[in-house]
């Protein structure tokens, strides 16, 4: 027991002051208080507990949500569940992973996306590109307003693309955008440094919202949104965190685009905390985890799914100059051989995505299905290979390990085990992981999925990300050379150079890719979501009646 | 009274600043560089070297460390690197929401802790003591998560009376305040109270058996004094748990709020140590530390108050 309970029990023993008042035998105190029994106190207890109980339960059940099927029960209400809080509303701050749903309501962008991904009007009504595809030239909408009652024109995109190029998060997208050009009151102009045949696409994913400007110029706008969107968001009623409502501004000029009148997006982040919400009634559409699928069928819901990720391990020392081996493409295919992608993601993606082994996303323009055999799982396969590269006793290396990764780890080890490749693993931190796992020469991935094939050939390929810093083109004069042919051609003529390329790399093992996981989104009976790839969450355009 | 108020205020400011100070430097030791977690997988590394600059990361470790210091001092805890919005504003719209959630656990663990304290207490050999401490030995093997998702699957799911997920301000609605709290409290108070009541039957219990009791009883004291006076004199083994569990809810509520999700700091605090937002990790350290020294100051001087003696400790 501690000391100073036991310090308490003498002392104040003695102090009685009420009763030594009264004196010891005095009658007067007997005969003016009511005696109490113990078991008179029991029952005074218990009435009160009951009593305080019942009233906290009764004043509590106010709970008046919907039928247990899904669904809020009201025509016009949609509540949406979301996995993560709005980074920010500041369309220069934000994220294009989750961000979707909240800045899809307060905000219209320039350029949107259409259910195949590609670019379609939005403020820009139209745009056109110049014969050498260095300035775009773009056409706005007459007929706009945003919320604080400022006018939309060219002025204002103008200082929004400029907001945008100058913004932490949004800056990248407009990286090849040399300056942007007020042509006259409803003309825009973009001038390009260099081609960039991924801008617009990048621009409709969530890179051309558009603000009003004196927002802009107050710098209120990571607080406040204010934009010509169809929604309006009602920050008096909304929860920070946990709720945020929006309603619909009338004469919207997209207005049959947004069927719904209130709108509600819950950031959600635990998967089955989403899934009870959309049981309990509170959810019409939710993000959603696979393995609930069979739950939701059986409850009628729709389910939407695409692949938005893929995962395996990334090379990056491609060329062998830290780890020799790695620079022989028999060892990276070997690696290829070994994993049972089919399996892995049955037994840790649950099922949910599609078994392939390239980086373009599986049922796009790019990617090919006659590819996935070229690294059937093969273990002798792989052991032959790496005989004929001269690690028959395979080799060691030192890969990264965070938490997020653990569920591949027992795979990885095994599978190359199998292959005498010892691997040493390096715990990090999810959050260094990002930083320090593309300074070893391999490790385990899952990395985003990109729609546009250009957008896609330049993420994962060309350019210098944080997954990988040494693109190592230049060393392989076969990807080189379709990667300078691709970038010197456009539309049409670039797609099959993009889908060379896409051959190229898969018979270089650019990486080990097992498979591509999906994103999965349940709705009520009454509603769909249109799943795209590149959006981790679809914009609101994306979820309609029907 | 006033030196061991002084007294224990001065140590509280000596805790927060300790504990501040090697939370400022376990952050940066262990985080590192955060600017690819903060801008996410597409980021670029001329993205992330700008953020590194606009963050500040350029600086030696003590110039930082005396930056963020000094600016601590004035009450301004800087801005998140996640979205560059102060921290003091994102800490002061969670608070409430864990705030509401222990409190109402802690009240409902005192209240009905009291309750099954005071009548086991009274009869210590009855069948609800022995279901007390049946019900001790289950509540404190089931893990809180599991208890959670019960009650939502229970009264939220299939009985709908309470939201499954979700908070709602007082200032908005206190029904729904109350109804969108009632669960996760709950979750948090049933282990709570069973501990409760088991420290304040045992006091019970040990303070019945003492002489001046017995005298009390010889004096003509109905039962009902008598009562109120052993409780007094059991109540502080009971009060240090209460004191502690508030404490420990208020950094346990995690998992809670991650089942009901509530906006509290529990989950600010998940997402800004997967992000690496060290300015958030230090607001929230700053502030948590302030109730644990808040909430041991008053029970110092509800002990004290109980008996003198301790404020001589």
């Amino acid at each position: 027991m501690n000391p100073r309970v036991r310090a308490t029990l003498t002392p104040r023993a003695e102090g009685c002051d009420g009763e030594r008042k009264g004196g010891f035998l005095s009658p007067s105190i007997r005969h003016q208080r009511p005696s109490y029994s113990r078991e008179d106190s029991m029952k005074r207890i218990w009435r009160v507990t009951l009593a305080a109980v019942a009233a906290f339960a009764m004043a509590a059940c106010t709970n008046t949500t919907a039928p247990s099927d899904g669904g809020t029960g009201t025509d016009d209400d949609i509540k949406i569940g979301t996995l993560l809080d709005v980074t920010s509303w500041d369309p220069a701050q934000a994220d294009i992973g989750f961000d979707g749903p909240y800045l899809s309501a307060v905000y219209d962008p320039l350029v949107s996306l259409n259910e195949d991904s590609d670019p379609v009007p939005g403020l820009a009504m139209s745009w056109k590109y110049s014969a050498d595809r260095l300035k775009l030239t773009m056409e706005l909408r007459e007929d706009v307003t945003f919320s604080d009652g400022e006018v939309f024109d060219a002025a204002a995109a103008v200082r929004n693309l400029e907001h945008l190029k100058a913004g932490v998060r949004s800056g990248a997208t407009y990286a090849n955008v040399e300056r942007f050009e007020e042509v006259d009151e409803d003309t825009i102009a973009l001038h390009l440094k260099q081609k960039d045949e991924a801008l617009l696409y990048y621009m409709g994913l969530g890179r051309s919202w558009i603000a009003s400007p004196a927002a802009i110029k107050a710098e209120t706008l990571a607080t406040q949104p204010v934009g010509s969107g169809p929604y309006t968001f009602e920050s008096n009623t909304s929860t920070p965190g946990s709720e945020y409502v929006f309603t619909k501004r009338p004469e919207h000029w997209d207005d049959q685009t947004y069927p719904f009148a209130t709108l509600h997006v819950l950031p959600i982040a635990d998967p089955t905390a989403s899934f009870n919400a959309m049981l309990s009634g509170q959810l019409d559409v939710a993000y959603a985890n696979a393995t609930d699928i069979p739950r939701a069928k059986e409850r009628g819901w729709n389910v939407a799914a695409d692949v938005a990720t893929w995962v395996g391990i990334q090379f990056t020392d491609r060329t062998g100059e830290r780890l020799k081996p790695l620079g022989d493409v028999r060892v990276r295919r070997a690696i290829n051989h070994a994993f049972d992608g089919a399996a892995m993601l049955e037994s840790v993606g649950q099922g949910a995505g599609a078994a392939t082994n390239q980086v373009f996303p599986a049922g796009g323009p790019v990617h090919d299905p006659s590819l996935d055999d070229r690294y059937a799982h093969d273990m002798d396969q792989a052991k032959k290979l790496m005989a004929d590269a001269g690690y028959a006793d395979g080799f060691d290396v030192t890969m990264p390990m965070s938490s997020i990764f653990q569920p591949w780890q027992p795979s990885v080890e095994q599978t190359l085990g199998e292959l005498g490749i010892k691997v040493a693993w390096k715990d990090l931190s999810p959050a260094d992981y990002q930083k320090n796992a593309a300074t070893y020469p391999m490790f385990v991935a899952v990395l985003a999925l990109d729609s546009n094939p250009a957008a896609s050939m330049d993420g994962r390929i060309v350019s210098e990300q944080w997954f990988n810093p040494n693109p190592s083109t230049q060393d392989f004069p076969e990807v080189q050379k379709l990667v300078d042919e691709a970038l010197d051609t456009t539309g049409a003529d670039q797609l099959p150079l993009i889908r060379e390329l896409n051959e190229e790399i898969t018979e270089q093992a650019w990486q080990s890719v097992w498979y591509q996981a999906d994103n999965t989104y349940f709705s009520v009976e009454d509603i769909t979501v249109t799943p795209i790839t590149g959006m981790m969450f679809p914009t609101l355009r994306f979820i309609q009646r029907g | 009274m006033f030196r061991f108020t002084i007294r224990r205020l001065m140590s509280g400011v000596a805790l927060l600043l300790i504990v501040t100070s090697a939370t400022f430097f376990l952050a940066h030791l262990a985080i590192g560089d955060p600017t690819a977690g903060l801008l996410g997988n597409s980021a670029t590394p001329a993205q992330r070297a700008a953020l590194h600059e606009k963050l500040g990361l350029d600086r030696p470790l003590f110039v930082q460390f005396w930056d963020w210091f000094s600016h601590a001092l004035r009450g301004d805890f800087g801005t998140s690197w996640r979205n560059f919005q102060p921290v003091s504003d994102q800490i002061a719209l969670r608070v409430p929401v864990t705030l509401s959630v222990v409190i109402a656990a802690t009240v409902l663990a005192a209240a009905l802790g009291l309750a099954v304290g005071v009548a086991t207490g009274l009869r210590p050999g009855g069948a609800l003591a022995r279901v007390l401490k049946l019900a001790s030995v289950v509540l404190f093997a089931l893990p809180g998560f599991w208890v959670s998702l019960v009650l939502v699957m229970l009264f939220a799911v299939r009985l709908q009376w309470f939201p499954a997920v979700g908070y709602v301000p007082l200032t908005q609605s206190a029904s729904g305040w109350l109804s969108s709290i009632t669960l996760p409290a709950v979750a948090l108070a049933l282990s709570a109270i069973v501990m409760i009541a088991e420290q304040l039957r045992n006091g019970f219990v040990e303070v019945t058996k003492q002489d001046y009791v017995r005298t009390l009883r010889a004096r003509g004291l109905s039962t009902r004094r008598v009562t109120l006076h052993v409780l007094r004199n059991a109540s502080p083994a009971a009060l240090t748990v209460l004191a502690v569990m508030f404490v420990g809810l208020l950094g346990g509520a995690i998992v809670v709020e991650i089942i009901f999700n509530l906006p509290g700091i529990g989950q600010l605090t998940q997402s800004a140590s997967q992000i690496g937002d060290i300015p958030i990790l230090l607001g929230l350290t700053a502030v948590t530390v302030v109730f644990v020294v808040l909430v041991n100051f008053l029970l110092d001087l509800v002990l004290g108050w109980i008996n003198p003696k301790v404020r001589d400790i």
